[in-house]
């Protein structure tokens, strides 16, 4: 299989013992953006963690390959040697590990030496800017008494410095205020448009659809209790906001019934 | 050397100290003071109970010394020229054998004013044999800004050693202290005296990296007078075993101490870690930090004590103390204690012991950094705290260094 994208197919999952993901079928193509909405519960976060191999989730059955390749079997840095990335929604705080140093070290494993020191120097910085943040932040600890946006903000200059072939943005949007959300669409925006960055495909996964005002879908994907129930373009991301999440239940229910 | 191992010296006995005063003289401590003191490590029980009837790990009962070698050649001092602004400004620095016969009047000012020895069998020990060692000398009103560093290496006998450290009113140094040995220095038995006046500003750090087969027994005694200031921060990074033990006493009012101290067990290593700060009048601060982790089957014990007495009001005193284990076999204590005599005080104390967060490490691995060396950036990034407490770029980055070693044999 050389087949580009990053293919999940007939995924489920467990989370001590119960069944969370029950068939996921989703493709995402270089350079697109496929957003995957769902209410609370829906599995979209047990998704997420399934794919980037977080211990705690057990897949018991399907595959997701990385441009076929399947990495279902590989450890978490090893997924991201493959090109997997993931913006957490919650992401852990490392106290004593410097910002700067972190980046350096994962930029390190996953790209080794293809920077000097100072054009790591310069492409940081210009990350920085995009998301307006100074560069005291490089000398502070991962993710250490961060407020929310800055959690996120660390989160995309992550993204931007490690330049992966995919990423999910898991509930990037949570917890942002409109500037802080206003800077992470831009850096999303500026990496698509970036030489490295414009065959990026990714997987924005929310509950709200206000992020998609900034970042645009190519297709969007409704979520609900494990499965994909329905998928369409970005005017669906609007019917959610309209309708809401009932009313999909209610127009499954009743294609079901 | 042939001569020598004709004459070598055995045990910590009487005859012992005859004929090693004989060789090598008194030093700066009278064969009355030694006498007296080996009499008492001879008397004194080892200290048994610490507190609620916990006793030392390292079962010093056991501890026989009767065939110890003891020499007069016990141990190299080093880093004891002062640069020329250290001169020009009157700081003396010194061999502590040679200290009251140089600076009498000095040596006399601080000498055992912050150590008593009476009730304190290991302290004993060391001030009786006690030769080598700094001597440090802060005249009122100096400020001195670079550091001084200095400190001994022990060779192939046991080393008893003595650093007194004094500065005087509105004075201000720091000083770093060397600890090193070889595979041959069966033990380092130690005393730190650290004397400060009023207003004196002492930053003071021990980097102890001896060899993984050196037994050490040290203690470090402060004393503050009105306003003074000590920052203390202790590296025990080597040893066999290492009992380290540090007492500040706030005896005046505006007095502040910070203590700082990390170490990190591996391969069979103990380590006994006591700090006791004293808060004996009001309006005193202090803060204690240390961070120990173990490894393979390294074994770790911290008591940390805050005393408030009854006159202390408005003492003001933290304690956080936190550990990390890094293996199966790995084992630290912590007994965090308050004790408070005083209304109208503020104390906090707070201790962890725990492993590495998974989701710290997963979060790690999914930036593409392997788990190992993710274990290793979290665990040095756990001593940081501490690490960052101690003086000078070049030292924290020593220590850095230090510690990344240690993790490392780990990962391999």
């Amino acid at each position: 299989m050389s087949e580009r994208g990053l293919q999940i197919t007939g995924l489920r999952a467990n989370v001590q013992g119960n069944e969370i993901l029950k068939g996921i079928d989703l493709t995402v193509e270089p350079g697109s953006v496929q957003a995957l909405m769902g209410p609370n519960g829906s599995g979209k976060s047990t998704l997420a963690f399934s794919i980037a191999g977080h211990p705690s989730y057990e897949v018991s059955a399907g595959s997701v390959t990385l441009d076929g390749e399947e990495i279902l079997g590989l450890a978490p840095d090893k997924r991201a040697k493959a090109g997997l990335f993931l913006s957490f929604q919650y992401p852990a705080a490392i106290p004593g590990v410097s910002v700067a140093n972190f980046i350096r070290s994962a930029r390190q494993s996953l790209h080794p030496d293809d920077l000097t020191p100072a054009k790591f120097r310069k492409l940081i910085f210009e990350q920085l800017d995009v998301l307006e943040m100074d560069a005291a932040f490089l000398s502070r600890y991962v993710n250490d008494g961060f407020s929310g946006g800055e959690k996120k903000r660390l989160e995309m200059l992550q993204l931007a410095m490690l330049a992966p072939k995919y990423a999910i943005l898991d509930e990037t949007d949570s917890g942002l205020d409109i500037d802080a959300l206003g800077s992470v669409g831009a850096s999303v925006d500026a990496l698509r448009k970036s030489e490295t960055g414009k065959e990026t495909g990714f997987l924005i996964i929310t509950h709200y659809p206000r992020i998609l005002q900034h970042i645009t879908a190519d297709r969007v994907h409704i979520m609900l209790d494990g499965r994909i129930v329905k998928s369409g373009g970005p005017e669906l991301a609007h019917e959610i906001e309209r309708e809401g999440y009932d009313a999909i239940r209610e127009q499954v229910a009743a294609s079901v019934g | 050397m042939s001569a020598k191992a004709e004459t070598a010296i055995r045990g910590v006995g009487r005859a012992s100290l005859d004929t090693l005063l004989e060789r090598s003289g008194v030093g700066s401590i009278s064969s009355q003071a030694r006498y007296d003191a080996l009499s008492r490590y001879e008397e004194l029980p080892v200290r048994v109970a610490i507190r609620g009837g916990r006793t030392w790990k390292q079962d010093l009962e056991k501890l026989d010394l009767t065939d110890l070698a003891v020499g007069d050649d016990d141990a190299v001092e080093f880093g004891l020229e002062p640069s020329p602004a250290a001169r020009r400004s009157g700081v003396t620095i010194e061999r502590f054998s040679l200290a009251r016969e140089r600076h009498r009047d000095a040596f006399e000012r601080a000498f055992g004013r912050a150590v008593d020895t009476r009730d304190d069998k290991f302290a004993s020990l060391a001030l009786a044999f006690a030769r080598t060692g700094l001597f440090i000398d802060v005249p009122d009103g100096v400020v001195l800004d670079e550091p001084l560093d200095a400190g001994f290496q022990g060779r192939e006998s046991a080393v008893f050693s003595y650093t007194l450290v004094s500065v005087g009113a509105g004075g201000r140094a720091t000083v770093i202290e060397r600890v090193r040995s070889e595979s041959g220095t069966p033990l380092v038995c130690g005393i730190v005296e650290i004397v400060l006046a009023e207003r004196a500003h002492l930053t003071y750090a021990v980097d102890q990296r001896a060899a993984a087969t050196t037994r050490l027994i040290v203690t470090r005694r402060a004393s503050l007078a009105a306003d003074a200031q000590l920052e203390i921060a202790c590296a025990e990074l080597g040893g066999l075993h290492a009992v380290s033990r540090v007492r500040a006493v706030e005896r005046a009012p505006g007095a502040r101490v910070q203590t700082v101290a990390l170490f990190f067990s591996d391969g069979a290593q103990h380590v006994d870690l006591e700090s006791e700060t004293i808060h004996a009048a009001g309006n005193t601060q202090s803060q204690t930090i240390v961070r120990s982790a173990g490894t393979d089957r390294g074994q770790g014990r911290y008591i940390g004590n805050i005393k408030i007495l009854a006159d202390a009001h408005g003492a003001d005193a933290s304690l956080r103390d936190d550990a990390l284990l890094l293996s199966a076999g790995a084992h630290i204590d912590s007994v965090p204690a308050l004790e408070i005599a005083a209304n109208d005080v503020r104390a906090f104390h707070g201790a962890t012991v725990g492993a590495i967060s998974e989701e710290e490490l997963f979060y790690a691995q999914t930036r593409g950094i392997p788990r190992a060396e993710a274990e290793r950036m979290i665990a040095l990034g756990f001593f940081e705290p501490a690490v960052s407490r101690f003086p000078t770029e070049a030292l924290r980055d020593e220590l850095r260094v230090a510690l990344e070693n240690k993790l490392g044999a780990k990962a391999v």
